[in-house]
């Protein structure tokens, strides 16, 4: 294993303050820093040596020999308190401290479990259904105790049967908590969709689920937490996809129980490395990741890493960006249309984005319902875009394809569309699947 | 994509189609239906085909019953428990609508229409339903049903006159020159050699002539035309606006200049040419045919006429000239009046208020006016608007008759508003004579050349207006361009107060508004020009009677309620001839309408532009 970088800030918050120098041995376990403001407790994943601290990360050179046993954090009667001295962040992507969000009095309200696993191609959150649901649902049970919730919802897309299975198996004589059917569309996952799809009420961009009485946590969130309380478990692990162009296939490979700080190199090597000539590496899931190299370290919010086919080259062709609440951002996109040797001509920006905050990211004021793209598809033609590259979700880039590509003869690349390409998954272009589902769960 | 609630509600009676994909057994609501302005762009390029499509009110509430895609117009078979098409009779001329909307070119020619109005008088209106269909245009939208329920009227108070303003016509049959200025019976004299003393006063004027045109000369060779402007004083010690003043009949001073480059001092089109292919007869601004110009030419130093002192210049010595002849006008005798005319501004308390917001140029450079001169449209005591801040500020209607603004502006000729323009100010006559409203006053606001200080001034405008409590605001614009940013937020500011706005402006195709709103909904086009465009014709696109008459119906239909129809994509000339019969119908009298440049001989640069 080569070195674990930890950065000092891989939370939503302030980064962190190192607590150990250069030389200093640290076990599985060991507080190597502590918040400075905003944030979470950082552990080291590994047993060995700390070789440099610098201005934002702690930089571990790992033994040859990694037991399990790792040094437990302080038992405690409040499990609010064993959840925040763990250092348990939002792991689904968000990095929300944990200990903070459970910390809100949801006054009988819920706890909604983000198993979703929307973006395409990853697959850990679902075997953690499959293989941990009972220990899942304990910590569904824990965080309702935390934050005085009378349910708690498994939000699932009903493709996923053997984890739906299990998860009805381990609920079964527990009323409090339920299952809510997803459709396989993205982005089912986005928190507020998670609300809308559970409780039919729709956020604004600017409201957090406290406002609907509600806190989302991820399922493998939920299981941290589950670990914290039960085993006195610090936040030292992470589940990860590794999947795309790699010998030995594109099937995700999902590693549980990563070290967080392991190198994206250390994963595609266990993975099998990369087959050949490739596009880019994505940290994260398709739509929001964004290209890493090699030698980046995970940190406690990666679920994914991607190896790509090269990019095909469009040879300096003019090309409009859709930008919108669901895909990458203004600078991805721009990425990813420079690798494709394309000139952007027009930026536009879906109706429905808005940024909840001014400069901040934009959010979809209604994840996963298209309200018409027709007009900046337009626009986009008219400033002489020959090709259109989005990011949107399923709904709207049936849209864009039904209006842009079909009726207007203009070329679509979806962002996503080298990853899906690469793993063998339908491009998003004609939606064919419904976007309701029926909820009865006797087939389970 | 989507539309709002309340924007589907406006547009209940246009075609339904899906913005994005509807599956089987949804309810359709707005958030499922395309926003019907881009329609004409997806039907001319073949992308949409709206046959057979139901209206957004009929879709509405409707259940979906096949799984349809984005663009699909929905049709009856697609739906399930649609409502009927509209045919409620409440606000009468709605019943138009679904023939004339919903199949625009089709329903030409299908018989016609009959509107009963309950309220006011009960006036019955018949309207061919062929012209209904043609109707509208970009900045120019149908006038339903004109003056239609002002009838019904609050209790009407006491008229009352707030001041008067006496015109004393002089006639001027011929101008010659002599040792000093003076009127002898119809006879003006000017100084001999006072072309020195215009160009000495000016550090920047270089050269300065002086040309007497009479209309055996008008196919005579003239520089571009600054500015029109009657010769007149005020009598005695009376004020501009108010008291007496003296006019000279037959005669107009007439202002040309040129940098010592050549540049013509203009910008966005110039008028130098053979006079008479150049001047658009009897526009407001204009000269009337056989008026004899008293024409000075100036000649700047080079690169001026681009800034604020080059055409300030040649005006203020074109005025030295003026000033002499109005020393002159104030010895006449009144034997020599040849008519008296008199100005009420009348002021009508229960009757529908209204203000006139008139947007005048203040970019700078020659785009600006001297407001308020001691003399009609003066130089002296004027304040340049530029230096006011270009902030709105309120005339009584009878200054701006009174010759309250000295025009410098050299904005495309066409629609330039000269100083005569203000002295005969049609929408200020047909206000101040109407007996049905209360006109308040009149707002200038200039048009500043940076859009912070276009929505600072415009702010202001805004809350000028809301201190006034009106029921209706005018506002008009010369130019086009840069000086439609705040023209289109004078709207927003004035409408977003519940206030109805009626707006004028030269738009047609050349002048196409660059930025709109909701507010924008009630637009009177000036445009006379057979193509639409700025034909460099002095005065042809400028405000006329036959174009207050059109804002004012208009503005008296959205005060009383009425629906007035929504413009037509591509601007359309039968728009406005639609709009002055149904105002005929309704007044029962013709209007009489101007003629455009068709009329002129052809100059050589006109050939160009129409070929």
């Amino acid at each position: 294993m080569r070195n674990i970088k930890l950065l000092l800030r891989q939370h939503v918050g302030a980064p962190c303050a190192a607590i150990v120098k250069a030389g200093d041995k640290v076990e599985k376990g060991t507080l190597i820093a502590t918040p400075t403001g905003l944030g979470a407790n950082i552990f080291s994943s590994v047993y060995g040596v700390v070789e440099e601290v610098t201005e934002d990360a702690i930089i571990i050179k790992p033994d040859a020999e990694q037991p399990d046993k790792f040094i437990p954090i302080k038992k405690s009667e409040n499990k609010l308190d064993m959840v925040k001295e763990a250092g348990i962040v939002g792991m689904g992507g968000a990095g929300f401290p944990t200990g903070v969000k459970l910390g809100a009095d949801l006054d009988g309200g819920y706890i909604l479990v983000n198993a979703a696993e929307c973006e395409p191609g990853l697959k850990h959150n679902i075997k953690q259904l499959e293989e941990q649901a009972e220990k899942t649902v304990r910590g569904v049970e824990y965080c309702m105790e935390i934050s005085n919730a009378s349910k708690g919802i498994f939000a699932i897309k009903k493709k996923n049967a053997k984890a739906i299975s299990a998860v009805k198996a381990a609920i079964k004589d527990k009323p409090n908590i339920s299952i809510h059917l997803l459709p396989d569309i993205y982005p089912m996952g986005e928190e507020r969709a998670v609300v809308r799809e559970c409780l039919d009420i729709l956020l604004d961009p600017t409201q957090l689920p406290s406002a609907a009485k509600a806190n989302v946590l991820n399922a493998e969130t939920i299981l941290r937490v589950a670990e914290a309380i039960e085993d006195q478990k610090p936040c030292i692990y992470k589940n990860i996809s590794v999947l795309g162009k790699l010998n030995g296939g594109t099937e995700a490979r999902c590693f549980m129980d990563m070290p967080v700080g392991i190198s994206v190199e250390d994963l595609i090597e266990m993975a099998g490395g990369i087959d050949g000539e490739y596009g880019e590496i994505i940290m994260g899931g398709p739509f929001t990741g964004k290209a890493c190299n090699l030698e980046d370290p995970t940190t406690k919010t990666t679920g994914g890493v991607i190896v790509t086919i090269p990019f095909p080259d469009l040879h300096g062709a003019k090309v409009g960006l859709l930008l919108c609440g669901c895909g990458g951002n203004e600078e991805r996109m721009r990425d990813i249309c420079a690798k494709m040797n394309g000139v952007v001509v027009s930026v536009t920006q879906c109706k429905q984005a808005m940024a909840a905050k001014p400069g901040g990211p934009l959010k979809c004021e209604n994840p996963g319902n298209c309200p018409g793209q027709i007009a900046k598809v337009m626009e986009m033609k008219r400033a002489g875009a020959e090709y259109l590259i989005i990011g949107n979700c399923s709904d709207c880039s049936n849209t864009v394809t039904t209006c842009g590509t079909l009726k207007m003869g203009l070329k679509l690349f979806h962002q996503t569309d080298h990853v899906m390409r690469t793993i063998g998954h339908p491009l998003y272009r004609k939606l064919t699947v419904s976007k309701s589902v029926d909820q009865d769960l006797s087939e389970f | 994509m989507s539309i709002s609630a309340e924007y589907a509600q406006a547009h209940k009676n246009d075609p339904a189609v899906l913005c994005c994909r509807a599956e089987a057994g949804v309810v359709l609501s707005e958030h499922n239906l395309e926003d019907p302005a881009i329609f004409d762009d997806l039907v001319e390029s073949g992308l949409l085909n709206l046959e057979g499509a139901v209206t957004i009110g009929q879709a509405l509430g409707a259940t979906l019953t096949k799984t349809a895609d984005s663009l699909t117009p929905l049709t009856a078979d697609l739906l399930e428990g649609m409502k009927a098409a509209e045919a409620e009779a409440a606000p009468a001329v709605e019943e138009a609508a679904p023939v004339a909307v919903a199949a625009p070119a089709a329903a030409a020619n299908a018989g016609v229409l009959k509107i009963h109005i309950d309220e006011g008088k009960g006036i019955d209106l018949e309207i061919p339903v062929g012209v209904m269909g043609g109707a509208a245009a970009p900045a120019a939208a149908v006038v339903a049903a004109p003056a239609a329920a002002e009838a019904a009227a609050v209790v009407a108070g006491e008229e009352k006159v707030v001041r008067s303003l006496i015109r004393k016509h002089y006639n001027i049959t011929e101008v010659k020159r002599g040792p000093e200025t003076k009127i002898e019976g119809t006879t003006l004299y000017i100084r001999e050699g006072i072309e020195a003393e215009c160009a000495a006063s000016q550090e920047l004027v270089l050269d300065f002539k002086l040309d007497i045109v009479t209309p055996a000369e008008y196919n005579t060779y003239s520089e571009t035309i600054m500015d029109v402007q009657p010769i007149a004083t005020k009598e005695g010690d009376d004020e501009l606006g108010y008291g007496t003043t003296r006019v000279l009949d037959g005669v107009v001073m007439m202002v040309t200049g040129v940098d010592e480059d050549g540049v013509q001092v203009g910008e966005f089109g110039s008028s130098e040419g053979i006079l008479e292919e150049n001047i658009m007869w009897g526009r407001p601004g204009c000269p009337e045919k056989g008026e004899i110009f008293i024409k000075s030419f100036a000649v700047i130093k080079a690169k001026t006429n681009m800034t604020r002192p080059g055409p300030l210049a040649i005006h203020t010595a074109t005025d030295i000239i003026t000033q002499e002849i109005r020393v002159a006008m104030k010895k006449l005798d009144d034997s020599l009046v040849v008519a008296t005319e008199q100005f009420d501004q009348v002021r009508r308390p229960g009757k529908k208020k209204v203000v006139i917001c008139k947007e005048i140029m203040g970019q700078g450079a020659m785009h600006d006016n001297l407001l308020l001169p001691m003399e009609p449209v003066g130089i002296l005591g004027g304040k340049p608007n530029v230096d006011l801040g270009n902030v709105p500020i309120v005339c009584s209607p009878l200054e701006v008759l009174d010759g309250a603004v000295h025009a410098l502006t050299c904005i495309g000729p066409a629609s330039k508003e000269m100083s005569r323009h203000y002295w005969r100010e049609p929408l200020v006559l047909e206000c101040l004579h109407d007996p049905e409203i209360d006109l308040c006053g009149v707002v200038f606001v200039g048009s500043p050349q940076i859009n912070g200080e276009k929505f600072y001034v415009s702010r202001r405008l805004g809350q000028t207006v809301e201190a006034m409590d009106v029921d209706g605001a005018f506002i008009t614009t010369e130019g086009f361009g840069n000086n439609h940013v705040d023209f289109a937020s004078h709207h927003e500011q004035i409408g977003q107060r519940g206030i109805p706005v009626v707006g004028m402006s030269f738009c047609a195709v050349q002048g196409a508004l660059v930025v709109g709103n909701k507010y924008m909904t009630h637009m009177v086009d000036n445009n006379k020009s057979e193509a639409g465009i700025e034909n460099e014709v002095l005065g042809c696109n400028t405000l006329c009677a036959e174009d207050a008459v059109r804002a004012l119906a208009m503005l008296k239909a959205q005060m009383a309620g009425e629906p007035v129809k929504a413009p037509e994509k591509k601007w359309n000339a039968n728009v406005k001839s639609t709009n002055i019969e149904l105002i005929e119908a309704a007044r029962g009298a013709k209007i009489e309408l101007v003629e455009n440049e068709q009329s002129l001989p052809m100059s050589a640069k006109r050939k160009e532009k129409y070929n």
